[in-house]
């Protein structure tokens, strides 16, 4: 065999690939993916609530929570008026 | 207005599928080209869908002023293929490719062996030399292309393809001299 015949030989098998047949799809479906987490909202507050109203524990702990914040708040406005 | 250009401007409008045309046209030259540069066959595929997948991402940024897509894409796949052959870890001697028996008459096992003589030879190149001569001799670009694609003056893209290429003659020789 002569060394261009040898050449060209491999250069020609250098260039052909095969790829799988999904390729494509694969790749389409990632890039859909992505846009559908793009979309997303940070906050979602649908979620936020469902979340909320599953769990028992949770809603008496956002209860809680709301209590405690009320009574902070009307702490302050009682001191606030005793100070003046 | 290019029909690629018409495509891109679809798929930034919004029209997600027409990407696809994108991928079914360069799916092959792309995964052939980091295949060649990286000399990995499985790996190949995924670095050319992570390829894809950042030039959708980028694909605001692509300036048909600057320079065609094909281009574009390519300094993509070239960014990708050099991070990969950073990560590579090198082969163990059990995984190297074994090499046939040098004094058997078969043409097609001598055929072989030349190929692997040459595919080694590739692997021997200096990075910069290999991606060089990848792009211009089995992706078939332009000197234009290439400098482009690596970023620097044709000039160099030249010397660097004749380096290959004598690197790969002398390989050539070898070859012949042995048998």
């Amino acid at each position: 065999m002569k060394s261009e015949e040898i050449y060209k030989a491999w250069k020609e098998r250098k260039s052909q690939i095969d790829i799988r047949e999904n390729f494509a799809d694969e790749l389409m479906n990632q890039i859909y993916q992505y846009e559908s987490e793009k979309r997303k909202p940070l906050f979602d507050g649908h979620r936020l609530i469902e979340l909320i109203s599953a769990h028992r524990f949770v809603k008496a702990g956002v209860v809680t929570a709301g209590a405690v914040t009320g009574l902070v708040r009307v702490m302050f406005v009682v001191y606030a008026f005793l100070a003046c | 207005m290019t029909q690629e250009t018409q495509v891109i401007r679809q798929v930034l409008e919004g029209d997600i599928e027409s990407f696809r045309l994108i991928v079914e046209r360069y799916e092959r030259p792309i995964a052939r080209m980091i295949r060649n540069i990286i000399n990995n066959r499985e790996s190949c595929e995924d670095i050319a869908q992570d390829v894809f997948f950042t030039a959708y991402r980028k694909l605001a940024s692509f300036d048909p002023v600057r320079g065609n897509f094909s281009t574009w894409l390519f300094t993509i796949a070239r960014n990708k293929s050099i991070n990969a052959l950073r990560k590579k870890r090198p082969l163990s001697m059990s995984e190297l490719p074994q090499n046939s028996d040098r004094h058997n008459p078969s043409d097609e096992l001598a055929e072989r062996e030349f190929f692997d003589e040459l595919d080694a030879g590739l692997e021997a190149l200096p990075s910069a030399q290999k991606r060089a001569f990848v792009l211009a001799e089995f992706e078939e670009l332009s000197y234009e292309d290439i400098a482009q694609i690596e970023g620097v003056r044709i000039g160099t893209v030249k010397s660097r393809i004749n380096r290959a290429k004598k690197e790969l003659a002398k390989t050539l020789k070898e070859i012949r001299y042995e048998k």
